[in-house]
């Protein structure tokens, strides 16, 4: 086991990693792309879908690459799969919740991270069978999440999104991976739409703390 | 059917006929409740109508014929179920995937029903899929009746309706799976795509020509002209002479005589010459204007003798020539499928003579085809003058013992191109020239033999006669001459055989001769010792032998043969090659390895381009850089007989010796030529003519096999439909099939069988055909017993006869007591003794020494009986002998009949306590006698370590009364079977599981000593209690975990508990804990050097309750047994206010939406269910609804609070 030397960005590698494989998952269950695009892989002991065409998985890839560099950075709070209408209206929201991870300085990225119970003890930072065990759950969550949310109209796209601590500076460089959006809170983003949340599952493992729920936009848009 | 029974249906038929899909928006594809199965299910059956519904509104187009018709279908059905299914809603039938009552549909779709289901439905419309089928084919709906699955019996008349009259029938005899194979969709679309000429006769296989075919009797209408081929021409006098003798007779002009067929001279293996008014007509028929056109080439045919007929040289023209062929244009024969090609290619009747449509072919091929006449006559000559030289050099054989690293000289004596140089013999004045033996001049013939002056011109042997003639146009053809060969080949042999020497024959012109015997015997040395005056002597003798047998056979057949000598087979054969032509050579054992090297590896014997390609690809050229690879580059590249074959080769080893007889490993029959089929029965039927072949064959060989190899050629996809060479094979793709037949057989029904199965295995389509053989290999010879031999391969145990030494014997053995102590089960004394009172060998101990073995109590005595005496034989004997031997027995008891140091060494093993578990051997090598002999307190201390910690834990005196073969207590009567019938192996096996067995039970004990993990481990890892934990600690030595500190073992098994979860990928429950222990080891062993970082403490979980709950299960558990207690009175509000609170904080807090979420569902439901058990106070349930409402609200408003919106909470 690698709980010697696990350092944040061991934590966040493990993260993305299930990203990704939720991302693929979502898309599969909400039928953005059609079904018979992808293929049936295993993820952590579980029979996952993973679309085959090459730009998406690239474009996912991409993306969840940016999502990493500003986990690194430790700015994030949530990192949001956003499902939109053909007219870029909001319909659902895969929210996770990262505001909980081990915040670090940067140049502590690859230190090996310590904590210890009041009683002195150590206690694991990313203790990987059990983090499998809760992806596993989580995933399979997100495969039935379809029997819950209603039917998503015709032709939704997708897109990731990050919202950042309250004190985290956006990612305004060149080249620009993000589009910077001024969050409306309270609201869900761009509209005034009444929203309902559904829960999927909080995971934590160690110092792997995250909470994952879907917000469903109510009423018709 | 009554009107009660349609109600049903009709209602159905109405519902599915007005069942309509817009979207999935309707209520069937909501979410079904929980527990909602009928909702589930109601909803499935409407979605499936909708997938029917959109299947109906696609197909529009299609005929509804199917209308007012609902099926199920029952079973498994050809075309499949789902094929079914839109077959029947696309033409507008309704579609039940389940069937709820019999009642619902109108009829029902199985293929074969079980009985009890026959009986069942017995008085529902049962119908073949077949009807479906068959109806959408006819575009209309057919009367459902003539598919009956089920019918009335056989005795039972049933109405039918015919043509407008009433008539009576006997019902249909029930068919089995057969009928529905060959009826069925997907056999009839195989079929439409093969032969649509489905003969339906089956005709069995024979060799006498039925009365006169139609096609053949039609033949009398053709011109006669294409007739080209004297064999052709001598066939067709065979069959229609013998046939219709007198109708054909007045035909033909007579008179006319060809001088090419007078020529003809019928050689002795030929059939009986055909009556001369026969000749007189084919004759007749042969004198034509086309005849007379045709190139000289093929006039010089008729030098052909008869056997050249199987391969005759027809050239293409007579196809193309032909009437049918030629009527038909090229891009229509294009079209044309194999089958109907091959029809009509056969529809001419003198083409079908020659194929294997003709029943009379194989017969035919078989006696004219010349290489199968050269192969068996060969193959006579070969087994003749094997036995001629075995029974010559038997003698002699014995007569020379082999010494290890004796010298050999072998002579490998060969002909120069015997057939050529035979035939030259008539033809003198052609010597000096290129001339060649073949079957003729057509350009289709190949070259038997070249003689060397063809040679050099690049002439060789197996070369087609046109290419042969490109090459040297004044290239004489000699015939075949085969009474010559075989007077030559005889007094070759009379040659060899007069040297001396072992002969091994080759073939008929090349012969092995192992003359070292004569040449030591010259040299009077061993042949091992080297004198150099002794090899030289040895070396000289050799060549003049060779000189010796070469003027002799130059002088006896006017014929030079060529010798070539080595030490072994392979420098022999490879000496002749240097040795030709006329020549000989010896290769010295000094230059062997220099000569070897220089050749290229395709000049190995055994090493064609094949092999040759192999090497070439891994750098190998000459024989030397085979020295250079290593054994296994060779083996892995070749295969392991080749390639260590060729690594000695290349040594200049050759390990086969002269005189040995290579034992025929096949039997095959197999036939390539003329093979055109129209159809399937066809094949079948030819395939049992060869399966007959091949059993004759088997019968002639003596052997039987017990693996059939099929071999089927199949025309390639772009080889032209008539290869070059007439009826020839052609260019093809070649399918091999090996079937084990398990028992040795050779009766031709079976092989036809197996080889038909085959042959529908491969799936070509018969006109695709082009060759098939059969081969028969892993042969066993027939035993004498002929046909009744068939018990052969059946294995019989062989009682072994006892010999009658005393019984007394028996005791001696007493005193052997240790060097005996493994003893065969079948020491003779046992088996003697066993036999005197009872006659078979029932019993019969495996392993006396077995302590767990021994039916010691059998005896009923309370005697100490020495481990040596067989207790069954004394379980046997008379009471007095008994008394006796045990009398005898006695004194040795006391004194330990064992080696001191023995007992030492083991005591040595016992006392270093801490690591008893490396040292113990085997229980079952311990000695018993030895235990015996000593003290009882060491003894059971011995025993203490076979047996588990846990039972020494639990008491040593357990063990202390016992005596060693007490151990056990099974029922000793139960003994000999058990005994009987497993080996000394099994028994061995069994004693061991004994063995785990009890170290299982001790470990239970352990397992229970470990501390169960805290509260975790209920909750989900109540599965893997015992027996995987015990299947775990098996792996770990129990022994050594019971020596270890309380901690260190709990450390261990943690680990490896760890472990082994890794390994399954599943949870470990109490991972926490564990990682705990190893990080405690972990900084014992870390240096100081890592720089960690220290994670700022993180703020305690929110929990419920004093008892600080935070996880689900407990959560659960507290919430409802908060609700059971509170439930008639209402709950206090600060408890619902601390449960609100705690719920706000998960939310808040401790960011588990989901959580609170289920606590709060739970809390809903448990409220719910209560109020339903029992009747509350209006009190209490409406406190309690209030409760429920705020803790709802509480959490809705968290979850608002962190801006997620409102939750669903049920």
């Amino acid at each position: 086991m690698s709980t010697e030397a696990t350092t944040l960005r061991v934590i966040i590698a493990a993260f993305t990693d299930f990203l990704t494989v939720a991302i693929h998952t979502i898309l599969y269950e909400r039928a953005i792309y059609p079904p018979t695009s992808f293929l049936s892989a295993r993820k952590y002991n579980l029979s996952v879908r993973q679309n085959r065409h090459p730009k998406v998985c690239e474009w996912i890839n991409d993306a969840v690459s940016a999502v990493e560099t500003e986990l690194l950075k430790g700015v994030v709070g949530r990192v949001a799969i956003v499902i939109y209408t053909k007219d870029n209206h909001p319909v659902e929201r895969f929210m996770l919740d990262v505001s909980r991870f081990p915040t670090v300085a940067l140049a502590d990225l690859d230190t090996p991270l310590e904590r210890t119970a009041a009683n002195g003890d150590r206690l694991p930072i990313l203790p990987r069978i059990d983090m499998e065990e809760q992806f596993r759950a989580t995933l399979s969550r997100l495969a039935s999440c379809s029997s819950t949310l209603k039917p998503l109209p015709e032709g939704c796209v997708f897109n990731i999104a990050v919202e950042l601590k309250q004190d985290g500076q956006p990612p305004l460089n060149h080249p620009q991976p993000w589009m910077p959006v001024q969050s409306a809170k309270g609201d869900a983003v761009g509209g005034q739409l009444q929203k309902k949340a559904v829960p999927v599952r909080s995971i934590a493992a160690g110092e792997l703390l995250l909470e994952c729920w879907i917000e469903e936009a109510d009423g018709a848009s | 059917m009554g009107s009660r029974l349609e109600q049903k249906s009709n209602l159905v038929r109405k519902r599915i006929e007005g069942h309509t899909f817009e979207d999935e928006g309707g209520d069937e594809y909501e979410g079904s409740k929980f527990g909602g199965f009928t909702d589930y299910f109601r909803r499935k059956k409407i979605k499936l109508q909708n997938l029917d519904a959109q299947v109906r509104a696609q197909s529009s187009d299609k005929p509804q014929i199917f209308k007012g018709v609902v099926c199920h279908i029952n079973g498994y059905t050809q075309p499949s179920l789902n094929d079914l299914h839109t077959l029947i809603v696309q033409h507008g039938g309704g579609f039940l995937q389940y069937l709820d009552g019999k009642t619902m549909c109108t009829h029902i779709i199985a293929s074969n029903l079980t009985p009890k289901k026959r009986e069942e439905f017995k008085r529902y419309r049962m119908v073949k899929p077949a009807w479906i089928v068959d109806s959408v084919n006819g575009g209309k709906l057919l009367p459902w009746d003539a598919y009956r699955v089920i019918d009335e019996g056989v005795g039972q008349k049933v109405l039918g309706f015919d043509n407008g009259q009433v008539v009576t029938q006997a019902s249909r005899k029930t068919q089995g799976y057969r009928e529905q194979t060959s009826t069925s969709w997907y056999t009839s679309q195989l079929k439409g795509r093969e032969a649509d000429t489905p003969a339906t006769v089956k005709k069995l296989p024979s060799f006498t020509q039925p009365l006169t075919p139609e096609e053949e009797i039609d033949d009398d209408e053709y011109p006669v002209p294409e007739i080209t081929s004297s064999i052709e021409r001598a066939l067709d006098q065979d069959d229609y002479g013998s046939q219709y003798l007198s109708p054909e007779l007045p035909h033909q002009p007579c008179g006319v005589l060809d001088a090419a067929t007078s020529l003809e001279t019928p050689p002795k293996t030929s059939p009986p010459p055909v009556p001369s008014e026969d000749e007189a007509a084919a004759k007749g028929r042969a004198t034509s204007p086309v005849e007379a056109a045709m190139p000289a080439v093929e006039s010089a045919a008729a030098f052909r003798p008869r056997e050249g007929s199987q391969e005759p040289d027809y050239s293409m023209a007579i196809v193309r020539n032909s009437e049918k062929l030629r009527d038909i244009s090229p891009s229509k024969l294009a079209d044309m499928t194999a089958e109907e090609h091959n029809a009509l290619l056969l529809s001419d009747p003198r083409i079908r003579k020659s194929t294997v449509v003709h029943p009379d072919f194989l017969e035919q091929y078989y006696r004219e085809s010349r290489l199968h006449h050269l192969s068996t006559w060969k193959a006579d000559l070969k087994s003749q003058l094997q036995a001629l030289a075995a029974e010559k050099s038997s003698s002699q054989k014995t007569k020379l013992k082999k010494l290890p690293g004796q010298r050999r000289y072998i002579m490998h004596v060969d002909f120069d191109s015997f057939f050529a140089a035979v035939s030259l013999k008539k033809y003198p004045q052609y010597v000096e020239k290129p001339a060649v033996v073949a079957h003729g001049g057509g350009s289709g013939s190949e070259i038997a033999s070249a003689n060397y002056p063809a040679r050099d011109k690049g002439i060789s042997n197996g070369m087609w006669m046109k290419r042969a003639q490109d090459l040297c146009p004044e290239l004489k053809i000699l015939p075949y001459d085969f009474p010559a060969y075989e007077e030559a080949s005889r007094k070759f042999y009379d040659a060899i055989m007069a040297a001396g020497g072992i002969v091994q024959s080759v073939s008929i012109d090349e012969a092995l001769v192992d003359i070292s015997a004569i040449c030591f015997a010259e040299s009077g040395t061993d042949g091992v010792k080297r004198y150099e005056g002794a090899v030289h002597r040895e070396q000289r003798k050799a060549d003049m032998l060779a000189q010796a047998v070469r003027d002799e056979v130059l002088e006896k057949t006017g014929c030079a043969v060529s010798v070539g000598i080595g030490g072994n087979i392979l420098l022999a054969k490879i000496a002749l090659r240097r040795a030709k032509p006329a020549g000989q050579y010896q290769i010295k054992p000094e230059e062997v390895f220099d000569f070897i090297g220089q050749l290229e590896v395709e000049k190995l014997p055994g090493v064609a381009w094949s092999i040759g390609g192999k090497l070439e690809e891994i750098g190998v050229k000459l024989v030397k850089d085979i020295r250079e690879m290593s054994k296994e580059r060779l083996i892995n590249t070749l295969g392991p007989k080749t390639g260590e074959k060729l690594w000695d080769y290349a040594r200049g080893i050759d390990r086969v010796e002269v005189g040995e007889q290579v034992i025929r490993k096949s039997v095959s029959a197999e036939v390539n030529w003329g093979v055109r089929f129209e159809n399937q029965e066809q094949v079948d039927e030819f395939m049992h003519g060869l399966c007959g072949e091949l059993h004759k064959r088997l019968l002639k060989e003596r052997v039987k096999g017990k693996q059939l190899t099929m071999k089927v050629m199949r025309r390639a996809a772009n080889a032209p439909r008539d290869p070059p060479k007439h009826l020839g094979h052609g260019k093809c793709d070649t399918y091999n099939k090996s079937l084990q037949l398990g028992v040795a057989t050779n009766d031709p029904a079976v092989i036809t069988k197996e080889v038909i199965a085959v042959m529908k295995g491969f799936n070509i389509s018969p006109g695709e055909l082009r060759g098939i053989g059969v081969q028969m290999q892993k042969l066993e010879p027939l035993k004498a017993g002929g046909e009744g031999a068939e018990l052969g391969s059946q294995k019989r145990l062989q009682f072994k006869r006892p010999t009658t030494p005393p019984v007394r014997n028996d005791t001696a053995t007493v005193g052997r007591a240790t060097e005996d102590s493994i003893q065969d089960d079948v020491t003779p004394e046992k088996q003697r003794i066993a036999d005197i009172n009872k006659p078979s060998v029932a019993i019969r101990p495996i392993n006396v020494t077995t302590p767990t073995k021994r039916p010691l109590n059998m005896l009923g005595t309370q005697f100490v009986l020495p481990t040596q005496v067989d207790t069954s034989v004394l379980a046997e004997l008379p009471a007095d002998i008994r008394a006796k031997l045990a009398k005898h027995i006695k004194p040795n008891v006391g004194l330990p009949p064992v080696p001191a140091f023995k007992t030492s060494e083991q005591r040595h093993k016992l006392a270093p306590k801490d690591f008893p578990a490396i040292a113990l051997p085997n229980q079952s090598q311990l000695d018993p006698s030895i235990l015996e002999a000593l003290p009882e307190d060491v003894r059971a201390e011995i025993l203490g370590f076979y047996k588990s910690p846990g039972n020494r834990k639990r008491g040593e005196q357990a063990l202390l009364p016992q005596s060693p073969r007490k151990v056990r207590t099974l029922p000793a009567t139960k003994h000999p079977v058990k005994r009987k019938r497993g080996g000394g192996l099994f028994a061995g096996r069994a004693r061991s599981n004994l063995h785990s067995v009890d170290n299982s039970t001790l470990t239970q004990s352990n397992f229970v000593a470990r501390p169960l993990a805290p509260k975790h481990l209920q909750e989900d890892g109540g599965a893997n209690t015992t027996d995987t934990e015990d299947a775990e600690i098996e792996e770990l030595d129990p022994d050594f975990l019971a020596a270890l500190p309380e901690d260190l073992r709990k450390e261990v098994l943690d680990q490896q508990r760890q472990a082994r979860l890794q390994r399954t990928g599943g949870i470990d429950v109490s991972l926490h804990q564990r990682a705990k222990a190893r990080k405690k080891k972990g900084t014992d062993e870390e240096g100081p050097l890592d720089r960690l970082l220290q994670l700022p403490p993180r703020p305690l979980k929110p929990s419920f309750t004093m008892r600080k709950l935070t996880e689900l299960p407990d959560l659960r558990t507290a919430v409802k047994a908060w609700y059971q207690e509170f439930s008639d009175e209402g709950p206090y509000e600060e408890d619902i206010e601390a449960l609100g609170k705690y719920l706000r904080d998960v939310v808040v807090e401790e960011r588990d939406v989901a959580k609170a979420v289920v606590v709060v569902k739970w809390l809903v439901w448990v409220a719910e269910e209560g109020q339903e058990v029992e009747a509350l106070g209006e009190h209490a349930r409406a406190t309690w609804d209030q409760g429920v409402a705020f803790v709802v609200e509480a959490v809705q408003s968290a979850v608002a609070k962190r801006g997620l919106g409102r939750v669903d909470l049920g």
